[in-house]
């Protein structure tokens, strides 16, 4: 997936500070000056030492105007969005970047269970364009990651009155720009199943989208509706997000690759999330899988999604298949 | 009777014909039983005489070997007896199974040779040797004292660098870490131990734009932006694409607000103070209270006098 990084053509900021550690590490004399190898242990592994200093101080170049509203959508419904919107969500936050997630599937909000918040949502927009509560006092802000915070658009069993239509959710996009705390970086709108009223509130005030598929025809030409409904309304930056891939099944010619869905769509890759156990687990437990420890596999693809929509970057290249791995040739002895 | 021993007897070749080779050639004391056989096979008449020449050949094939041993020499004179016997019985099938069995087994044939056993036996040795140091390495490099610091930061569960600092850590970096590895030639990468074969993304912008147009022409789509109620007409200057019909009966919305859009609006804006609609309640139960109060002092008023007439 560095490839991605290395291969783009664009003069992109976030590309050369990618080659910086490579420069550091190169010259001999910098390493002796810095590490002063007094104990002979070091001797032998200085750039490994470097290189674990280095790796973790990298961050994403912010790309296009503040706030950026993305919605989350793909029209079929259990195809990963609410998932999508928590793991990038605070993915994003931890990359330090101000978040505000808003879960705008009126109906059915899960958004919240996700992210093990349920017990903290007392208000939600409803409350607050009824003037119940202030914009501040109903969002709900995550305790692990205090730059992420969440707002619901209604509570179960209530309706959301669409007397204004998608103006409500304009109006709460700039009441939080104009927030004392400061503009937030990203605002994603976690979007409802279905192209039906909740759709066309929750992409009202978007100017950039993400259409989570699977690998399925049923997904995919959902997705493509749904593409066209949002080029349509005018949002022109779109880009998917392919969700529970299964490479087994891929090699087998059981399911399509994420290139023939490509190909089908016509849409930049965002990211390519494999299918993962840890997923329903972690939805379980109320606790998103790009916090676990040690990282997962999908949670790793969530923050590279992460990654790429901060610099708004896309996928150059994508894996395919497991390669079986290279073993030695006493390999056979259980070595 | 001769018909029939003729039969057997080339029964009795093929089954020894499928001895290995390598055992007839070697050994000799295989090539003394199949003389010994095929004397058998010519006629009964020589079995006296074969016998005599099997011993024979058996007591100078043991003394040839350069280890001799007295359990070989029994067990071969009890393999001779026992052919002997089948041999004498009249029994085909019986001479058949004898046959067979009476084939000393390789395992005595092979300890007549101890030299190549030997080495045999060192080849095994070695090759078990060598198994057994390969998973010792293997196991000592895989878990290198498990629960060890060093243990734990190469199964990600610990950062080499931040050890002792306890703010969180803010910048995870998901393309570089001991996770995910990128392969020398760019064309594979491992992620949680696995390798992935990578392959370049061909969607180029003519392409994409091609699915734009696609799309434009399949999709023709105005988002709606007035929302109202099943049976209510559309109003004068509206677009009817920009229409949508909401059901009274809809689960999620509704056409029906209390409030006004303004006031809405101002509601979301709000930042500080008391929110709107628990302001004006506050206000309308206070206006009720300075009522009930106003009325009650009136009520006081109106009753003081009375009290005071009576009291006088």
């Amino acid at each position: 997936m560095i490839s991605l990084q290395l291969l783009t053509s664009s003069p992109n900021p976030s590309s050369l500070h990618t080659s910086s550690p490579n420069v550091f590490i190169s010259p001999q004399p910098l390493n002796r000056k810095t590490l002063k190898p007094s104990k002979p242990y070091y001797k032998n592994k200085p750039y490994t030492t470097i290189q674990s200093v280095l790796q973790w101080n990298r961050k994403p170049q912010l790309a296009g105007e503040t706030p950026r509203v993305v919605v989350i959508t793909s029209g079929k419904g259990g195809v990963g969005k609410t998932t999508t919107t928590a793991n990038v969500g605070l993915s994003l936050a931890r990359l330090d970047f101000s978040v505000v997630a808003i879960d705008a599937d009126v109906g059915l909000r899960n958004l919240d269970l996700l992210l093990g918040l349920e017990n903290r949502v007392n208000y939600t927009a409803v409350e607050v364009l009824n003037g119940d509560c202030r914009l501040d006092q109903a969002l709900v802000r995550d305790k692990r990651w205090s730059n992420f915070e969440l707002l619901c658009i209604s509570k179960p069993r209530s309706k959301l009155p669409l007397g204004f239509g998608g103006k409500a959710l304009i109006w709460l996009v700039d009441a939080l720009k104009s927030r004392q705390e400061g503009c937030p970086d990203f605002i994603l709108i976690d979007c409802p199943a279905g192209i039906d009223a909740g759709f066309i509130t929750a992409i009202t005030p978007a100017n950039e989208a993400v259409i989570v598929t699977t690998p399925d025809i049923t997904s995919l030409r959902d997705a493509d509706r749904v593409t066209g409904l949002l080029e349509c309304d005018g949002i022109k930056d779109i880009k998917m997000i392919v969700n529970r891939v299964r490479t087994d099944l891929i090699r087998g010619e059981d399911m399509m690759s994420v290139l023939d869905i490509q190909e089908m769509l016509g849409l930049p890759l965002l990211g390519v999330i494999p299918e993962d156990a840890e997923v329903i687990r972690s939805t379980n437990r109320g606790y998103p899988l790009v916090l676990n420890k040690p990282p997962t596999l999908a949670g790793l693809a969530f923050e590279q999604a992460a990654w790429r929509l901060v610099e708004q970057d896309s996928m150059k290249a994508v894996m395919l298949e497991e390669e079986p791995k290279k073993r030695g040739f006493f390999s056979f002895f259980g070595g | 009777m001769r018909a029939s021993m003729a039969s057997i007897s080339t029964q009795q070749f093929q089954s020894v014909s499928l001895r290995p080779s390598t055992c007839i050639s070697k050994h000799g004391i295989c090539l003394n039983v199949l003389e010994f056989r095929s004397e058998l096979r010519l006629s009964s008449r020589y079995l006296k005489w074969s016998r005599r020449k099997t011993e024979r050949n058996f007591s100078v094939g043991a003394n040839s070997s350069p280890v001799n041993s007295d359990d070989d020499k029994r067990v071969e004179d009890e393999v001779v007896k026992m052919e002997r016997n089948i041999v004498d019985s009249e029994n085909p099938f019986g001479r058949l199974r004898g046959s067979i069995t009476s084939l000393p087994p390789v395992v005595f044939v092979m300890k007549r040779h101890i030299g190549t056993n030997f080495a045999v036996g060192m080849c095994i040795a070695i090759a078990f040797l060598i198994i057994a140091v390969r998973e010792y390495v293997a196991r000592k490099s895989r878990y290198n004292r498990p629960g060890s610091v060093a243990d734990l930061v190469k199964r990600g569960q610990l950062r080499s660098d931040r050890r002792g600092i306890s703010s969180p850590l803010k910048y995870d970096d998901p393309f570089n870490n001991p996770l995910v590895k990128v392969g020398k030639s760019n064309s594979t990468i491992e992620m949680c131990g696995k390798v992935y074969r990578l392959a370049p993304v061909t969607l180029t912008e003519e392409q994409q734009s091609i699915h734009q147009k696609r799309r434009s022409r399949a999709y023709q789509w105005k988002r709606p932006t007035m929302f109202i109620k099943e049976g209510d007409s559309i109003p004068q200057d509206v677009d009817p694409d920009t229409v949508r019909w909401i059901p009274a009966n809809h689960p999620f919305a509704t056409t029906v607000s209390d409030i006004d859009e303004d006031l809405a609006q101002n509601n979301v804006y709000q930042k500080h103070g008391v929110p709107f609609r628990i302001k004006a309640e506050h206000e309308a139960l206070q206006r009720k209270l300075e009522a009930l109060q106003s009325v009650l002092l009136e009520i006081q008023r109106l009753h003081t006098p009375v009290t005071i007439s009576s009291s006088i």
